[in-house]
């Protein structure tokens, strides 16, 4: 098998949202013995990256979006076990926690960026929706996390977004995490007001950040 | 027999309401407690924003059941509710309601996606919005209203639902984001199939709400006007909310930005206009005066 034939196939795959084909390719790459690393550098992500493109251009909606996102996930349900742990580390991005904040049920957005990052390589512990702020922390405490999601759809709950930071400092983890906020009324504004990390507009542009700030953007 | 609100919107624009949850939160509504059961714990607040709307001009205004599906009250543990709640949603505003005003019973998306983007099946989707009709036609509702759906197959199975217990008028509108391509839908509809199709299915006035302003509305009017021979709705938003230094939430759009654009709104076809997201009885005022209801009435 050659790689250059291959990784275009993998590209593919994953704009077309077909994960029967991403997971059969992914097999394939590990049965010939391919760099596995490389296959996921430059067969699948390259297709996360052009349907990120397609979304932000308005040529592909939520449906395509999670079709990819899950053909993503197939072909990394593949490699991951594949992979020796210290290629693993190379590309995949660490842990994530994830939720949308106390007093708000809204987990449309949330599930969405979850998902993305998931599929962007991150390890991602989702702790659904309405959650309080210190458990936020707690689980980002015992499973190692280095960054935390907080999610936010009124105008209300925002203000928790605020207090989970003011939480980090109380208990001396401010520097140990990385906090990205969004949800509809939030703004890279009210990003730097609060003091988070980071603000994405929307799920592509939340892996982007998430990358960034993990050192692999 | 004073006219219905069909026939009064093809003599002239139709005035509807603004936001009802910012109103709610004004009046003490906690983050984390669902708006419509302040139909039974607070009767009178809801009452008291529903007069204020009539009395600022609305000849129509919409019911607190905006997330009185089951499947929506059932992360607060209520759908068992569901019944009760909306019928208490449609007698409030019956209440609230001059003789020849309108009342139309406001059905918001369940939050859940549809196969095979989430767990939803659309019958289920048509059971959950049936059972919610159900108790706003109880409540003496004119006419549904089935906002801010973002999914047509969700806004066509609220559609079907409604149907399965009640023949009163259906108004849909869906919540549409702007493209250099046009106006779509998350998940990719776009504005003129959204029309076409849901007059297709029966309903008798289609339109636009939230997210967009008043200043980008227009273009999504006219897309819909186009598209279908129902009247056209258009509820825009008051821009997006932002932070003040004082730490209070406001949105963008001044109330005199927003009325400014709402002459462009009935010239694009808009039959009915009213507000969302920012806006109060202050700006419905304002777009009475804008539309020249004042001179009418």
């Amino acid at each position: 098998m050659i790689a250059t034939e291959i990784y275009p196939q993998m590209t593919e795959a994953i704009v077309a949202g077909d994960q029967d084909a991403a997971r059969r390719l992914a097999e394939d790459a590990v049965r010939a013995g391919l760099d596995l690393v490389q296959v996921i550098e430059q067969g699948y992500v390259p297709g996360l990256q052009k349907v990120g493109e397609l979304w932000e251009q308005g040529e592909y909606f939520l449906p395509e979006l999670i079709s990819s996102a899950e053909a993503m996930k197939g072909a990394m349900t593949v490699l991951e076990p594949a992979l020796n742990r210290q290629a693993a580390r190379a590309v995949m991005g660490g842990r994530v926690v994830i939720g949308t904040v106390e007093g708000d049920i809204h987990d449309i957005g949330k599930n969405l960026v979850a998902s993305m990052l998931q599929a962007g390589g991150f390890e991602v512990f989702d702790l659904g929706a309405d959650v309080k702020m210190e458990r936020f922390i707690d689980k980002a405490e015992e499973v190692g996390a280095r960054m935390i999601c907080l999610s936010a759809l009124l105008t209300t709950t925002m203000m928790n977004q605020r207090r989970l930071i003011g939480l980090l400092r109380d208990r001396g983890l401010r520097d140990k995490y990385k906090v990205l906020v969004g949800g509809a009324p939030a703004t890279r504004k009210w990003a730097e007001e609060i003091g988070a990390d980071g603000f994405a507009e929307n799920a592509v542009a939340a892996v982007k950040l998430a990358k960034a700030l993990s050192g692999r953007g | 027999m004073s006219p219905s609100l069909l026939e009064l919107v093809r003599t002239r624009p139709v005035l509807l309401d603004g936001g009802l949850g910012t109103e709610l939160m004004a009046r003490g509504l906690e983050p984390g407690v669902p708006p419509e059961l302040w139909n039974v714990e607070r009767p009178e607040a809801v009452r008291e924003i529903h007069a204020a709307y009539f009395e600022a001009g609305s000849d129509a205004v919409s019911t607190n059941s905006f997330g009185a599906t089951p499947l929506k009250l059932a992360a607060h543990g209520l759908e068992a509710r569901a019944f009760e709640l909306n019928r208490a949603a449609a007698r409030l505003a019956r209440e609230a309601a001059p003789p020849g005003r309108f009342v139309a019973g406001s059905m918001g998306p369940t939050g859940k996606f549809l196969k095979p983007q989430g767990p939803a099946a659309g019958e289920d989707l048509v059971a959950a919005f049936a059972e919610q009709a159900r108790g706003l036609a109880e409540g003496g509702v004119d006419v549904f209203l089935i906002e801010t759906q973002y999914d047509l197959r969700e806004a066509l199975a609220a559609l079907r639902g409604v149907r399965t217990v009640s023949p009163l008028p259906v108004f849909v509108t869906m919540t549409f984001n702007v493209f250099p391509r046009g106006y779509f839908t998350i998940m990719g509809n776009p504005a003129a199939q959204v029309a076409a199709e849901l007059e297709k299915a029966g309903a008798a006035a289609v339109g636009a709400n939230c997210t967009l302003t008043t200043e980008q509305m227009a273009g999504c009017v006219a897309a819909m006007r186009a598209a279908t021979t129902l009247p056209v709705i258009a509820q825009a938003n008051a821009g997006q909310p932002a932070v003040g230094a004082d730490g209070a939430v406001r949105y963008a759009q001044s109330t005199e930005d927003y009325v400014r654009f709402v002459p462009d709104l009935i010239r694009a076809g808009a039959g009915f206009v009213g507000g969302c997201c920012g806006t109060t009885p202050a700006t419905i005022r304002a777009m009475a005066r804008a539309i020249g209801k004042e001179d009418q009435a």
